[in-house]
């Protein structure tokens, strides 16, 4: 898989530091699910467990994240999920079913990685798409509404998700 | 009831619409892709609120935190179950509901 410069770091290839990270990763989620309770007899096997199953799923990838590109990408998401929700209600409850589905085929400028992921996934969030398919850089998206617009909203949503990542978008 | 957990509640309560909105869209929606949209936008939302609400409700750091881990691992696994249930349905061949 090609890529992007940003995500070839001290992360990758070095299983030792991968599974560490991963560790130190799932102690914390149980640290605070159990509130900081204890109860590590049963915690310190399932982050073990955990931590040799989530490597035998996916191997160590390297991503991350840009502090003030999570500072903007917050406020947008929540905005976005919140008109998302509401969107989709309405036109659950409205007597009338105002839904027109349609597929549509979007090509990512994003690379490929990570960042394409996080994207797929949000924008089954936001008011309409729904990711159905992600294969080599094209994204099959089932519209709610064959009406709205989104291939500008995409867009949007690409350039918010390579700001948080500090990813380049492709030229098309 | 102090202060905070009266406006906790109105959060809780404004989540409530949402988790019905969900659930009659996925007995209205005419199909699976369409269903899958009013699962993971609704409950998303509904999930949102109720997790806010607590939150006031508490205002302990410790219960801060886990309310927002669960609202983020329900995010991410919401998100992905639906991704993952879509495209085993198009590459199954199910032909997507359209208006005539």
């Amino acid at each position: 898989m090609r890529r992007g410069k940003r995500e070839i770091s001290i992360f990758s290839g070095k299983g030792l530091y991968g599974a560490l990270v991963r560790l130190v990763a799932f102690s914390l989620l149980w640290a605070v699910l159990t509130q900081g309770g204890g109860g590590w007899i049963i915690g310190v096997p399932a982050v073990v467990l955990a931590t040799f199953l989530s490597l035998g799923l996916h191997a160590p990838i390297s991503w991350r994240w840009r502090p003030m590109g999570v500072l903007r990408f917050i406020p947008y998401f929540l905005w976005q999920s919140l008109r998302g929700g509401i969107d989709v209600s309405r036109r659950a409850l409205h007597p009338k079913l105002p839904i027109d589905p349609a597929v549509v085929h979007h090509t990512l400028l994003l690379p490929p990685g990570p960042s394409q992921v996080f994207f797929a996934n949000t924008i089954n969030l936001l008011p309409g798409t729904l990711s159905a398919d992600l294969h080599e850089g094209h994204l099959t998206i089932h519209m709610l509404d064959a009406g709205l617009e989104y291939v500008m909203e995409l867009k949007r949503v690409e350039e918010r998700v390579a700001d948080l990542f500090g990813v380049e978008l492709k030229r098309r | 009831m102090p202060l905070n957990e009266w406006i906790g509640l109105l959060f809780i309560l404004a989540a409530a619409p949402f988790f019905l909105a969900g659930s009659v869209g996925l007995l209205r929606f005419p199909d699976l892709y369409c269903r899958l949209h009013a699962l993971t936008k609704a409950d998303n939302i509904g999930l949102g609120l109720l997790i806010l609400g607590l939150m006031i409700q508490s205002l302990s750091l410790a219960d801060f935190l886990k309310l927002l881990l669960i609202w983020l691992l329900v995010l991410l696994a919401g998100s992905t179950a639906a991704h993952l249930v879509a495209r085993s349905a198009l590459r199954q061949g199910r032909k997507p509901w359209e208006r005539r």
